[in-house]
């Protein structure tokens, strides 16, 4: 076992495994609230996108654009020194609050994208058939889009998730101690890459392995029994 | 107001435009060699190959579901840690070695997509013809793939170079780097100057960007984020 012990010494993780949990707690949390905030915002770039109106188009589009062309850890940067210097009540947040918004920030143009494809994916004919029974523009949405798109972007939503919390690992940079910074202060504190890093990459990957096994349940229950029994 | 922050730009610009090649050639680095391996990987998985197709199934799924930094920092401390004497690289050896493989996981999935989607009649009619496994790929299938492989692999490609970025963490002089640096200079503008190396990433992505989407709609395959 002494070659174990030379190459993974497990002691030292078992050691640091309430700053492991900690900072999981953190990486889970910051992926979570980026997540609804992002669906929230998403749905209304999508709308955005959508709109026939320029007013509307227009600027969702420039923003977009943007957000899908420069690098995140710059949009953590631009969040992190230029939200307390443009927004008075940014001030007083601390790290994880910066943290949350450049995630957002950052994907809620892929999730609007996403919710865009699932829009359009919802055939016309449901859409006249609503307006045709009196529905106006918000209970159309309600009771008739989104209820179908959602099913055609459950898939995609889940990936994107997948790569949200991955991005989380960039928050160890602005300071947030979230899983990668337990990684870093391991190794700062006991020069161990090997027994810092391999764990942390195990555990992005069995969050990962998760996902994927939760993706596959969910393509096979959107396909239905009939799908299933041939299958 | 608008001469300081001229003068900034025009003191900084030659130290950005260093930085700016730097990130140009990892990124091609990484997509040339990324795609070499990708492209062998891909085809080997879509032949399926009983050990190899699982093999580099794992290898796939390892990239995939690890944060590009902390593979970042498995290259950079990790591998020089275990002993062999090849792998104690310098840093810029252990960036442009991580972006590459990182790449070549995209890659593989994409060209294996590929092969995939041209139909099965095509290398059927091809061994009716007698060709055998090397023929009906060099002949039939790759020259069909190769363009459905177009709009996702200048998808890869821009996130290939925003991924760069993340390589200043380990000390490489790209452009967020170089900028990191040029906020020693001029402490005060340091919210121009991020917002200058946005700018500078934004003219370098969104040909890119506006390349895949036109290439996309020629040839009409989806790029939604899909795990599988």
């Amino acid at each position: 076992m002494t070659w174990l012990l030379d190459f993974y010494n497990y002691r030292i993780v078992a050691q640091y495994l309430d700053r492991f949990a900690e900072g999981l707690r953190n990486t889970l949390t910051a992926a979570g609230v980026s997540l609804v905030l992002s669906l929230v915002f998403g749905t209304i770039i999508a709308l955005a996108l959508l709109s026939k109106r320029d007013a509307f188009h227009r600027p969702a589009a420039a923003y977009v654009a943007f957000i899908r062309a420069t690098p995140l850890l710059v949009q953590i940067y631009l969040v992190y020194y230029g939200f307390p210097a443009l927004l008075p009540f940014a001030k007083s947040w601390n790290d994880m609050y910066f943290g949350i918004a450049a995630l957002v920030l950052n994907s809620t143009p892929y999730i609007g994208e996403i919710i865009r494809a699932g829009i359009e994916s919802v055939p016309g004919g449901q859409i006249e058939a609503a307006k045709a029974v009196g529905m106006n523009y918000g209970q159309r949405l309600r009771y008739i889009v989104l209820p179908q798109a959602f099913a055609n972007t459950l898939p995609p939503l889940l990936g994107q998730t997948a790569v949200l919390i991955k991005d989380t690992s960039l928050l160890s940079i602005i300071t947030v101690f979230e899983f990668t910074s337990a990684g870093i202060l391991l190794n700062s504190e006991r020069v161990k890459p090997n027994e810092s890093f391999l764990t942390i990459a195990l555990g992005y990957l069995l969050i990962y392995l998760a996902i994927l096994l939760l993706s596959r349940g969910v393509k096979q229950w959107l396909a239905g029994p009939a799908w299933n029994a041939q299958a | 107001m608008l001469e300081h922050y001229w003068s900034v730009t025009t003191s900084l610009l030659p130290f950005l435009w260093k930085g700016f090649l730097e990130t140009f050639y990892v990124s091609l680095v990484a997509i040339v060699v990324g795609s070499l391996i990708g492209a062998l990987i891909g085809v080997v998985r879509s032949q399926r190959i009983p050990l190899l197709t699982g093999l580099f199934g794992l290898y796939i799924h390892v990239l995939r579901g690890t944060p590009f930094l902390v593979q970042l920092y498995v290259f950079y401390f990790v591998l020089p840690n275990t002993g062999i004497s090849w792998l104690s690289w310098d840093s810029r050896t252990a960036a442009f070695v991580a972006l590459s493989v990182y790449t070549s996981s995209y890659v593989a999935e994409i060209i294996k997509a590929a092969i995939e989607a041209v139909p099965r009649g095509q290398s059927e009619a091809a061994t009716a013809l007698g060709m055998n496994r090397i023929q009906r790929l060099w002949y039939v299938v790759f020259p069909q793939a190769l363009k459905l492989t177009v709009p996702p692999m200048s998808s890869v490609y821009v996130m290939i170079i925003k991924s760069t970025a993340i390589l200043s963490v380990v000390g490489i002089s790209e452009l967020t780097r170089q900028g990191e640096v040029s906020i020693l200079r001029y402490p005060r503008d340091i919210l121009f100057i991020y917002g200058l190396i946005a700018f500078i990433y934004f003219l370098y992505c969104y040909p890119v960007l506006r390349f895949a989407r036109w290439a996309e709609r020629r040839v009409g395959m989806a790029r939604t984020v899909d795990l599988d």
